[in-house]
This record gives C-alpha cells, sequence and structure tokens, in this order.
C-alpha cells in the first residue's frame, strides 16, 4: 500500500484537533489525544457539520451542533450518538502522518470494534464477502437464520409480515452495521422479516454459531458483543423518551 | 393525503390536512419524528422523497443548506403533501410516549400585550381549545396576514390549559416582533401549533437545575422554575438560575425571579455591557449581579458544583454554543444532562 501523508505531527495542538486532506484527496480529522494520533471522518454523520469545529477533552469529541459524542480511540457512539465515527488508522513516521488502510466493516462495526484485534481476526476469517445488486433478496420470513451480515456499503431493506400484510421494517445504511442477527440468539432459527438490497451492495457474511464459538473462546470480547446486542435489540423495542 | 414514513427502525402512516407540513401532520398523529426548531432553520426533519409530490412552502428556508436536493431531500417542517407520498427518514423514529402532550393546529386570540422592558413584550394567547403543555416546551405562531410560524417558548405550562404566555424580544427585522410592537395587538387572531419541544422538566428528574438564559431565553425557564416551585422541588435540591442580559434596561422579569429566590435558588443576573450599578443591588436585594457574559458568570460560579446537575440552556446561537462549551468541557457533564433551545 503506498503510504499517503495526512500532515505533520506538530500541525495538531496536544489534546486539539485538525481538519487534513491527505495524499490522494481524502478529508479527515485528526485528534491528537495526549501525544497518540487518531483519523477520523471530517464531517458529523448527523449533518454535514464539520467535526473539526467540535470540542474535544483528549478522549471524548462533541459535535457542537447536536452533541453527538464519540470515543476517538474506537469510534464508537456514546450518549446522542446514533451512528459511529468512520476510523481511518494513521501511522507516524518522522514527525510525520501516514494514512494506513481502511478499517474493515467488522472493525468500525457496532458489534465488534474495539474488541481484541486476535478475535476480531478470528471473525473476519469465517466472513464471506457478498456483492448484490440493487433488488436482490438476501433472505425471506421461514428462511433458516444461520448467518448474520455486516455491511460493508450499499443499503438493505427489511418487510415484516406476509403476503398482502407487509409492512416497513426499517432498513440499514451504515458501515459496519450488523443485521440478521437473529443468527446469534438461540431459539430464533427462522427469518421473521425479508431483507432486500435498496441498492448495489456488498455484505459480510458470518455463520453465527461459529462466530458465537469463536467468542466463547474470548470471554472478554464475547460480554461486549452481547452487552452491545442486547442494546441494539432493545433499541428496535424502545420508546421515544429513551434516546 | 395518506404518507408513509420508513425510519431506520420501522415504518409509519398518517393523514396529513391540506397544505399540512409533512412535520406537523405526523406529530399530530403522535410519531415523533426528528426536529428541533420546526420552523425552517436546523436541517434536523431532513427526510428523502420516495414516491408521490410535495409543494416546498419556503424555498429559502435557511435549514435547506443542509439538505440535497438532486437526491430528494427535503425539510418535512416546510413541504406538505400533494397527494400520498412515500419518504425516508434516515433515523430511529418511535411513537409518543402515552401521555405525551401531542400538538396541533389552534386559532388563538392576543390578550393583554404590555412592555416589560424598552425592547420586549409580555402578551397571553387564549386558545380556542384546551391543550396540554409541559414546562419547557414552545408552540408555532402565525399572525394572520404574516406569512409561516415563529416558534416561542411559554413562560407557563398546564393540563387542559387556555392561556399561553410569552416573552418576546424586539429584534430588527423580525417579523413577528415587529408585528407585536407595532400597534396593539389585543384581540387579534393567530394561528398556533404546539406545543413542541423536548428540553421540558419534570419534577421526577430528582437532580440540582442549572438555568442559563439569554435575554428571551429566560421565558421557557420560567415556566420550568414554576413547575419546580409548585412542587417544593427547591426543599430538596439546589436551583441556579443565569440570567443574561446587555444592561439593567434590558432586565426582566426581576420581581418572579425574586419569588423563586424565596423558594431558595440562587439568582443571578449577568451584564455584559455595563458594571453593576449599585441600584440594582438596593433594588432587588434578592438577587446577585455580576458584569461579564452570562456563560462566564455560570462557570465563575458554579466552578465545584455541578455534582447531579441537569442544565437547561436559552438564548441567541453564540451564547447557547459558549454555555454548552463550558457545561461539556468545564462541568463535565453528559450530553443528556444539557437541553438547549437555541433561537434562530
Amino acid at each position: 500500500m503506498t503510504k499517503r501523508l495526512v500532515c505533520r505531527v506538530a500541525d495538531v495542538p496536544e489534546n486539539g484537533l485538525r481538519e487534513c486532506e491527505a495524499e490522494g484527496g481524502l478529508r479527515l480529522v485528526v485528534a491528537n489525544a495526549g501525544g497518540e494520533f487518531f483519523g477520523v471522518q471530517a464531517v458529523c454523520p448527523h449533518q454535514d457539520v464539520p467535526l473539526c469545529e467540535g470540542l474535544f477533552d483528549g478522549s471524548v469529541l462533541t459535535c457542537h451542533m447536536h452533541l453527538w459524542q464519540w470515543d476517538i480511540r474506537t469510534g464508537a457512539p456514546l450518549g446522542l450518538a446514533e451512528a459511529p465515527l468512520q476510523r481511518y488508522p494513521l501511522a507516524l513516521e518522522g514527525g510525520s502522518l501516514y494514512l494506513g488502510g481502511d478499517a474493515t466493516a467488522l472493525d468500525v462495526g457496532e458489534l465488534f470494534n474495539g474488541i481484541a484485534a486476535g478475535t476480531i481476526d478470528s471473525l473476519a476469517a469465517l466472513a464471506r464477502r457478498e456483492s448484490y445488486q440493487a433488488g436482490a433478496m438476501l433472505y425471506r420470513p421461514g428462511d433458516p437464520a444461520e448467518d448474520f451480515f455486516v455491511l460493508d456499503s450499499g443499503r438493505v431493506e427489511f418487510l415484516v409480515g406476509r403476503r398482502e400484510h407487509i409492512a416497513p421494517g426499517g432498513f440499514i445504511l451504515r458501515k459496519g452495521e450488523v443485521f440478521g442477527w437473529a443468527a446469534l440468539l438461540d431459539g430464533y432459527p427462522a427469518r421473521i422479516a425479508s431483507a432486500r438490497c435498496l441498492e448495489e451492495s456488498a455484505l459480510l457474511r458470518i455463520n453465527g454459531k461459529a462466530a458465537l464459538r469463536v467468542l466463547e473462546g474470548d470471554p472478554a470480547a464475547g460480554f461486549i458483543v452481547m452487552r452491545r446486542l442486547a442494546a441494539l435489540i432493545a433499541r428496535y423495542l424502545a420508546s421515544s423518551g429513551v434516546k | 393525503m395518506r404518507i408513509q414514513v420508513n425510519a431506520r427502525n420501522r415504518g409509519f402512516e398518517f393523514d396529513a390536512r391540506s397544505r399540512e407540513s409533512v412535520l406537523y401532520a405526523g406529530l399530530r398523529a403522535g410519531i415523533d419524528l426528528p426536529y428541533e426548531c420546526a420552523t425552517g432553520t436546523c436541517g434536523t426533519c431532513k427526510a428523502k422523497l420516495i414516491s408521490g409530490r410535495l409543494h416546498d412552502g419556503w424555498r429559502e428556508a435557511p435549514g435547506r443548506k443542509y439538505v440535497k436536493p438532486e437526491q430528494h431531500e427535503f425539510l418535512m417542517c416546510q413541504c406538505a403533501a400533494e397527494g400520498d407520498v412515500m419518504l425516508e427518514v434516515s433515523k430511529f423514529v418511535y411513537a409518543m410516549e402515552p401521555g405525551a402532550c401531542t400538538p396541533d393546529a389552534c386559532t388563538g386570540i392576543v390578550r393583554a400585550p404590555r412592555r416589560l422592558a424598552h425592547d420586549v413584550m409580555a402578551f397571553g394567547v387564549e386558545l380556542e381549545q384546551p391543550r396540554d403543555f409541559d414546562a419547557g416546551q414552545f408552540v408555532l405562531l402565525a399572525p394572520a396576514g404574516l406569512p409561516g410560524y415563529r416558534a416561542y417558548s411559554m413562560c407557563n405550562f398546564e393540563r387542559g390549559g387556555r392561556q399561553l404566555d410569552f416573552v418576546v424580544k424586539r429584534k430588527p427585522d423580525g417579523g413577528f416582533s415587529e408585528w407585536l410592537f407595532g400597534a396593539d395587538r389585543e384581540g387579534e387572531r393567530l394561528e398556533t401549533f404546539g406545543p413542541l419541544g423536548k428540553a421540558t422538566f419534570d419534577p421526577a428528574l430528582a437532580k440540582n437545575l442549572l438555568c442559563i438564559a439569554g435575554g428571551s431565553g429566560i421565558a421557557g425557564m420560567m415556566s420550568i422554575l414554576s413547575r419546580a416551585a409548585r412542587e417544593r422541588y427547591f426543599d430538596r435540591y439546589r436551583g441556579w438560575v443565569f440570567f443574561g442580559v446587555r444592561m439593567m434596561r434590558d432586565a426582566f422579569f426581576l420581581r418572579e425571579l425574586s419569588a423563586f429566590k424565596r423558594q431558595g435558588l440562587e439568582i443571578t443576573v449577568a451584564l455584559s455591557d455595563e458594571d453593576v450599578p449599585p441600584s440594582a443591588r438596593s433594588e432587588w436585594p434578592e438577587l446577585g449581579f455580576a458584569r461579564g457574559p452570562v456563560h462566564e458568570v455560570a462557570k465563575r460560579m458554579m466552578a465545584g458544583k455541578y455534582q447531579e446537575v441537569r442544565a437547561y440552556v436559552a438564548g441567541p446561537p453564540p451564547a447557547v454554543d459558549a454555555a454548552i462549551r463550558v457545561l461539556l468541557l468545564e462541568a463535565k457533564l453528559t450530553t443528556d444532562n444539557i437541553r438547549y433551545d437555541k433561537f434562530s
């Protein structure tokens, strides 16, 4: 991979932010967290507000517009934020920061981000990358729920009910979002909704039982993933006062 | 007209009246669609049209800078359906909680407009139908003949209330304030839509209250403080009010704030543009006065007192942003304990 210069270390103030354009054109915000440097997307995933205008205390980044917050180390949403930040791993060399590879959908994913690298690697080894055209049907109600999916790009919608009683059941569009999570639960062997690609989409398909075995081998990661899965499911059950 | 909204988590369907904005129709149906200002400025109610036709009532709305028309994005607060429409909202949307004050349109009559300061007017609106509204909420007002709604916070709160109380600060080119200040408006009709807003206060909160208000941002604080005082909330919890104005001549509600002081609150009037005149302290012995922008006065006086605090902030955007910066970085409050209302 060719190195792409982002900025000089001296350009980013201690516990401060700076918006940079990497060689080749990518805009990102570089945060200096007590001498460690983290790269994240330049604009808030909520509205198009530049995150370099946000507040940063050395560990938590807050968008000033609607107070969405993230952990700068993982990009994980905190508090009011409804979406993670895309991270751009940075490499330090001779006083300058360079762009590494993009974080994968598993790295930034809402279930797996921040867990031990070895465990992520084991999950990545289980993942099969699949591409679909717009309109492709991924599963229908009653289909076996053996695999779950991590969105890499594109958009997937869900429909609940059958025949003339079909109602929209939401959609997902952010890199790292997980769906088909019945495959990670006991006692839910079949799909209860249909999933269809609304646009050309790339997905990681992972067998649920195999993923659970990986997580059993790293109970700390397994605990984090299950906590996040519980929060994710609760979010679909929640009422407006909760969030 | 039938409107279908596909949200991140599920779909909703509701009916809209002719020329009624998609946002107001959805809120009226008890669906908690995303919004903040509800008047075309903030861009929070952005959605994407999937099918059907819309009429955009205000193409110059400042909030349009947040939408991409080529991707069929629009502001739900400004657009009305022309026939059945389907749209997409890229957020989690839920039905309102049982017991929430569901907004609706209602005709009202202006009652008892009166000056509180040289550029501040108080007035009431008598509603044709009784309405529920919580402490800290706002409504939209549109006088006959003036295009578009403006948002104003109530100073009061009520269940089944017929009267809404407001304060309005005169602004150089503010359509509504010019209308209000331009003639005696007693008895004039206006259209209302509300109540709106989630920066509400309920005594079950059980936290110390910090209110930071710039100018007429004090209006919403008055309803929150009245609600708290009625429950004798300040027997159990502490309360601080910082009320920022330019000069003594701009201040108002000082009698009402003095009454809150007797309930145990600490109240400070911050004067940004003049030293505190000696007469202020002798005339209002129960209030504190300090020189400086309201967020700096609050920062100075609140240091070390932020345990178990819920903050409410309202006023012009620069004042609100400055106060939020203090609350996040100095006070280390979590964002769910910062409720704010930016006038824009």
